[in-house]
């Protein structure tokens, strides 16, 4: 059914040429990485911020020092635990319904107010590392919601070529919606066996030509060339166990020894964020 | 989610089979050893009207069908370096194209299309959008397969992959409709291109010479195959292989991998075929959701609570929590530990394993 109503532009689009100067083609090569390999960007935790939630946290990640790159921006609410509905059936564990969806602003293509397949996909890898960490017997008959609204997506609006990292921003969009999620949950007083957080390992190259390849914690797609591998680790430090495991690239089956450093390297990522959030629940919740 | 529908079994047949699967070696409820497979049905070229299809039945009665369909599209044109002009700067646009014509061939992860429908499922439903996900993830993840869609500057092929499950969930469908999606992609066959260069495509009517998107095996060419998902999970120390839906009802942990096996220079078995990771992902297993047993000693109905002292009822359940019966079942909390999941990962991809296996099966499937 085509649109009748308006007047549509040609179906087939054309692009006008553009003309660019000599001197800021340089903006769109990768820059490198300002930070150490192993460290995580600075974060900003906030528990309490939505009154009318039984629990609910706030989290920005900083912005790279590169002009225009916005950081992550993400709220979480909790609500519940609360009783199932009289239609539903018995449940001996509390239910855990998690969305996870991008605000229409956050990314430089538009989002719908529908979630679509990529939304629901996040929310399904949060709702299994969050499932490994609440103690759901505690809590029969009854469900709880969490809600993620992401407000700005971590996207670099200075590349003007589409480079396919969509994916890789994804992984880091989920790590930053474990963490917050957990904060979350803790500020509604929902028994967990641990806070689990989130942390992002990736196999990178630096430069098109060199082969040499290196691993980065919390990698930013625009600072590198190209990225080959990546991981998203979700992890309980005082029981040293991981709850989800997210890998996605291209590796060799025979160097099983950098698929372990990656998740090493990623676990490492999720300890240094789960102490961010740790000192962010003392000051508050405790 | 299909991985997480209730399965019908009491407390005690979850800590049996638990603990009957935690054994060296494990003893599986279908007699299975832990890297066996079902046995399985397949065929190719089904469906007519398809650029190329499968169609694969397990022995439990699971059954999928893949159809893949392809329409030519015009590609969308970007601001890139072959329209962004630098004043000022030698035009170098003319001669550096004829040099460059092999590595120009580029490719877009939208140009694949998948679709899972799971009767009794909703089409909005997560569980299905997340192996929709898994399954194209790992078709897209060396941007190989997306590059053998590309026509022209102007045109690419755009592959919708339907993935309908026939009969309803009996298990966490994952293995099936990967395998099926692998042997319709094998079967696929695209039009041959009798236009040249960046012109209008137009394409050779006779369907007898269209070339497979996945080219045969030849003696001279490494051949690049279809990857293949994976079902593995782990009980205790053991470590099992396309759990059925008892066994992934008592699983510590399961993860779906994705692995693909070019083969670099011909051969029978698995010899001369190089294995690739290409994606993990934490299945949420169902054991999570299961109801507990209760002990002997803290059931009522065995004279548990009385003459002792009533407790507060937090302090009973904090006890209940500590003390881990044997033969008592209880859902499985927290995570795996890391050197799980390495064994699961490791156990996948060792050489001449499961993987091995499995492409060899599928490699005896006749493709029409």
């Amino acid at each position: 059914m085509t649109d009748r109503r308006r007047i549509n532009g040609p179906a087939g689009a054309t692009i006008p040429p553009v003309y660019d100067d000599e001197s800021r083609l340089d903006l769109k090569t990768a820059t490198g990485r300002s930070r150490p390999p192993n460290a995580i960007r600075k974060m900003y935790l906030k528990t309490g911020v939505t009154p009318s939630a039984s629990g609910s946290a706030y989290l920005e990640i900083e912005t790279s020092g590169k002009p225009g790159v916005s950081g992550l921006k993400l709220s979480c609410s909790v609500h519940g635990p609360r009783s199932l509905p009289r239609s539903s059936p018995f449940s001996p564990h509390i239910v855990l319904s998690t969305h996870v969806k991008y605000a229409p602003f956050a990314t430089k293509q538009r989002r719908g107010y529908l979630r679509d397949p990529s939304e629901r996909d996040l929310g399904t890898h949060l709702e299994a590392a969050l499932r490994g960490s609440i103690i759901a017997d505690r809590w029969p008959k009854s469900g709880v919601d969490i809600i993620i609204s992401i407000i700005e997506g971590d996207q670099d609006r200075e590349t003007s070529r589409f480079q396919g990292d969509e994916v890789w921003d994804m992984m880091n969009a989920l790590s930053g919606c474990i963490t917050v999620a957990s904060a979350a949950l803790a500020d509604a007083g929902i028994d967990c066996v641990d806070t689990v957080a989130g942390g992002v390992a990736a196999l990178v190259q630096n430069t098109s030509d060199d082969s040499t390849t290196s691993i980065v914690v919390d990698p930013i797609p625009s600072e590198h060339e190209k990225i080959l591998a990546a991981c998203c680790i979700a992890y309980l430090p005082t029981r040293d166990e991981v709850t989800n495991l997210w890998f996605r690239g291209d590796l060799p089956a025979s160097d099983m020894e950098l698929y372990t450093r990656l998740v090493e390297q990623g676990i490492q990522a999720s300890a240094n964020a789960n102490r961010v959030l740790v000192e962010c629940l003392n000051g508050t919740v405790g | 989610m299909a991985s997480t529908q209730h399965v019908l079994l009491s407390p005690a047949e979850l800590a049996y089979l638990h603990a009957s699967l935690s054994l060296t070696p494990p003893i599986r409820p279908d007699g299975r050893t832990r890297t066996q497979f079902r046995p399985l049905v397949a065929e190719t070229g089904i469906l007519p009207g398809a650029n190329g299809s499968a169609r694969i039945c397990f022995a439990d009665g699971t059954e999928a069908i893949v159809g893949v369909k392809a329409e030519v599209e015009r590609t969308q044109s970007r601001h890139d370096d072959e329209t962004v002009y630098v004043e000022g700067a030698a035009n170098n646009g003319g001669d550096g194209d004829a040099e460059t014509k092999e590595d120009s061939r580029t490719g877009d992860s939208s140009w694949a299309e998948m679709t899972v429908e799971i009767p009794g499922l909703r089409d909005d439903d997560s569980g299905t959008a997340f192996l929709a996900a898994m399954l194209s993830e790992a078709l897209l993840a060396d941007g190989e397969f997306a590059r053998r869609l590309w026509i022209n500057r102007r045109f690419h092929w755009k592959l919708y992959l339907d993935i309908i499950l026939i009969s309803p969930p009996l298990s966490y469908p994952l293995p099936l409709l990967s395998l099926t999606t692998h042997l319709a992609l094998l079967s696929t066959r695209l039009p041959r291109l009798q236009s040249e260069g960046d012109e209008d495509p137009f394409f050779d009517d006779d369907w007898a010479a269209a070339p497979h998107l996945f080219p045969r095996p030849t003696t001279t060419t490494p051949t690049h195959r279809p990857p293949i998902t994976l079902l593995v999970m782990a009980v205790g120390d053991s470590i099992i292989f396309d759990p059925s839906k008892e066994e992934l009802a008592v699983a510590d942990v399961a993860l779906a991998v994705s692995v693909s096996g070019d083969r670099s220079e011909p051969g029978e078995g698995g010899a001369g075929r190089k294995l690739r990771l290409l994606s993990i992902r934490t299945i949420d297993p169902p054991s999570r959701l299961t109801p507990p047993g209760v002990a002997n000693a803290a059931n009522s109905a065995y004279g548990a609570g009385n003459g002792a002292p009533q407790k507060m009822a937090e302090a009973r359940t904090a006890e209940a929590e500590a003390a881990a019966e044997e033969g008592v079942w209880r859902a499985p909390r927290g995570g795996a530990k890391r050197a799980v999941l390495g064994a699961l990962v490791q156990k996948v991809l060792e050489a001449g394993g499961v993987v091995d296996e499995v492409l060899d099966a599928l490699e005896g499937v006749d493709l029409g």
